[in-house]
């Protein structure tokens, strides 16, 4: 039995999310008791990521101001894009000195663990209150080796399959498949109706790793294993490149190249009949595409033969610098921004494209206000982290930013290389990686 | 035989000119395009229902004017620091003999093509101790650091075109080194200090590294930092204010150059003879 009950989630968070709406703020603020002294006449700089969705920037500030409000802490956003976080906080944990607070990606974190303050009091509560974290959201926030929290974990923004209902239908499937061969099935009866898929295979950090890695875990082949050792060159590697070789074949030209933006684009221009992607496209499509919008559905990853969900997703984590003047300061935000009052509203206000890290917010309204958002929800569960079946750090994070799975994906399937080669440079340069 | 010539003068530059106008072109065409246009168009070089959309909401919904006039202040102030510094330092090289003139116009133009990427993790431990960081004038120093070099290796093969005897009937005269630097060898320079100049605001404008990582608040953001922060969503593009920003980002610079253009050549001739 979780701290928190349903009624009282949904209380709390309808309130947040009224107050929100009427441009108040949080009312949490007003009753805030913070769990440790703040410093005095602190104030913060916190380091994150352009809201994918602009709701997401707008009701995030509130929020920030509602904590200013409630406990006199000044905090100050640098928004940069999601791809320039990772220099950014490198440089400050190079130099010691910049933001007090970092929103980053994937397992940043476990680049320079040494130099992150230790927020085990914040997870821990927060795990108490909120039916705790999802298992891939811990792997990205907790040092198994330290046995101590250096991140908290703050949510995915997920990835789920978006296509048109109605040239589905045509193809003669009533709804989405839910594994890897009627998903290939599908796609080629759409294909053949000239509606074809596309999914970016070329550097798209988010998108072309979601899908391949999801194939690549599908199918049971992985780039180490739980010693870090490399055997990405597998039978079920091998597989799972036939796989994707296949699916390519049904795909429009041109994916070998694109980026997070382009399966966006070519699905609203109509080039496309299917797509994996987080939310943004049925969003943009609501606000600007209202002849397309009704057709848009969504729908969960399909499963591979493993026989469960496989999924990979981008996922953020927010950490401490120990450099900064304000530990507990810093440390009261975070747990303030993954309150429930706080939580709904930035849920809620863009539409669930990140899903929160704290599994009680899957009982959030929005989830089930329409059928659309509902497959998000779920995209935390059964997910994998960046360079399974290791740990993370800085291999798995060189790994992942050299696009090694990517690239194997991109050779097999638009390069012209065989499975096995394919598979066999990829893990020369993971035994590269991971040997150094 | 005058047409053939003609033919092969203009073909090559006919091709030169549509590569290098190319992009400009389809900025255009895409800063005029209508949301719906830009995804469907049965002829993607082409414009059917122009409108200036784009433009209104970057100057009216984004804080596009506020780096527009971050980017000129830093970009003219970095341009004034480095041709001063850089003028005195070519004169000094080329005009006032001493040991090891040589070697150190060689040393100053090998730390030109150090990359600014290697450079930057330093520059920030020295920005820090200065207590610079999230300074928006602390890019004009930051930015002379890689500006300073080329102009100064640029200035020394000029003022090496121009004729000693001219600064030695000066110093006949009676005239002192300060002087003569001011009067005599800085109006036979305008050329090459044009051509500085505009090499230095160009470089200054386009800057992006060392804008994204030494600023920190949204106040401070320079045009390239501001377009990728604020209109680059993730995996939503907002493609028509993107090139309707980076259009009128280009203005300034080929304004400059459409004035100075001929002074450029000289200038950059002038050290290439070098």
């Amino acid at each position: 039995m979780s701290d928190i009950s349903r009624r009282a989630l949904l209380q709390m968070t309808a309130a947040g999310a009224l107050a929100a709406g009427a441009g108040i703020g949080p009312v949490f603020a007003e009753a805030y008791k913070p769990m440790l002294p703040i410093e005095k006449g602190a104030s913060l700089q916190l380091l994150r990521w352009t809201g994918f969705i602009d709701a997401d920037d707008k009701q995030w500030k509130a929020n920030t101001e509602a904590f200013t409000k409630a406990t006199g802490v000044n905090v100050t956003i640098q928004d940069v894009s999601w791809t320039d976080i990772q220099a950014k906080s490198g440089l400050s944990a190079q130099i010691g000195s910049g933001p007090d607070v970092v929103m980053g990606f994937y397992d940043t974190p476990f680049i320079y663990p040494d130099k992150l303050v230790d927020v085990s009091d914040v997870c821990t509560y927060l795990e108490k209150k909120y039916d705790g974290f999802y298992d891939v959201a811990k792997s990205y926030g907790y040092d198994d080796k330290t046995k101590t929290w250096i991140a908290v974990p703050m949510g995915g923004p997920g990835a789920c399959v978006t296509y048109r209902e109605s040239w589905l239908k045509e193809a003669g499937f009533d709804s989405f498949p839910t594994d890897f061969d009627g998903m290939l099935k599908a796609a080629r009866a759409l294909k053949k109706n000239n509606h074809p898929i596309g999914l970016a295979l070329g550097h798209a950090v988010g998108d072309a790793n979601a899908w391949v890695h999801t194939v690549l875990w599908g199918f049971g082949g992985k780039q180490v294993d739980e010693n870090n050792k490399v055997v990405i060159n597998s039978k079920e590697t091998h597989e799972a490149l036939k796989y994707a070789k296949a699916l390519y074949e049904t795909m429009i030209p041109g994916t070998g190249s694109w980026l997070d933006v382009n399966n966006n684009q070519a699905f609203l221009a109509g080039q496309i009949s299917m797509t994996i992607n987080g939310i943004s496209i049925w969003y943009v499509a609501k606000q600007k595409f209202p002849e397309m919008f009704p057709d848009i559905r969504t729908a969960p990853v399909p499963v591979g033969p493993v026989g469960h969900p496989t999924n990979f997703n981008l996922f953020s984590q927010a950490f401490i610098f120990k450099y900064s003047k304000y530990p507990n300061a810093a440390k009261e935000y975070l747990r303030f921004m993954n309150e429930a009052p706080q939580v709904a509203p930035w849920v809620t206000g863009m539409v669930g494209y990140v899903t929160p890290a704290l599994k009680a917010y899957s009982k959030l309204p929005i989830w089930t206000e329409n059928p659309n958002i509902t497959p998000y929800r779920d995209v935390l569960v059964g997910n994998y982290a960046d360079g399974y079946a290791g740990s993370p750090g800085r291999a798995a994070a060189t790994a992942l930013n050299d696009f090694i799975v990517v690239n194997m994906f991109a050779d097999a399937c638009a390069h012209g290389a065989s499975p096995e080669d394919a598979a066999k440079r990829a893990e020369e340069k993971l035994k590269q990686i991971y040997n150094a | 035989m005058k047409d053939r010539a003609g033919w092969r003068l203009y073909l090559p530059l006919g091709l030169m000119l549509l590569f290098l106008l190319l992009p400009f072109y389809w900025m255009v065409l895409t800063s005029l395009k209508t949301r719906n246009e830009l995804l469907n168009t049965p002829n993607p070089w082409w414009v059917f229902h122009p409108s200036i959309n784009s433009f209104i909401s970057l100057l009216t919904q984004t804080q596009y004017p506020q780096w527009f006039l971050n980017t000129l202040f830093v970009s003219v102030g970095a341009t004034v620091l480095s041709i001063v510094v850089s003028f005195c330092a070519a004169f000094a090289i080329v005009r006032l003999k001493f040991r090891g003139a040589r070697v150190l116009s060689t040393a100053i133009f090998f730390s030109y093509v150090v990359p600014p990427a290697i450079l930057f993790i330093p520059l920030a431990a020295v920005l820090v101790k200065l207590h610079w960081f999230d300074k928006l004038w602390a890019l004009i120093p930051i930015y002379a650091t890689f500006l300073v070099p080329f102009c100064t290796w640029l200035l020394i093969g000029f003022l090496r075109s121009i004729p000693r005897e001219l600064e030695e009937a000066a110093l006949v005269d009676g005239a002192s080194w300060p002087r003569i630097m001011i009067k005599v060898i800085l109006p036979l320079s305008v050329p090459g200090l044009i051509s500085a100049t505009i090499f230095s605001f160009t470089l200054s404008w386009n800057e992006y590294l060392y804008a994204l990582i030494y600023m920190f608040s949204s106040a401070n953001k320079t045009i390239s930092v501001g377009l990728t922060t604020e209109l680059m969503r993730g995996d939503v593009f907002q493609w028509g204010q993107l090139m309707a920003g980076s259009l009128l980002g280009t203005l300034p610079v080929v304004l400059v150059y459409f004035f100075f253009v001929e002074y450029y050549v000289a200038g950059m001739s002038g050290a290439l003879k070098d």
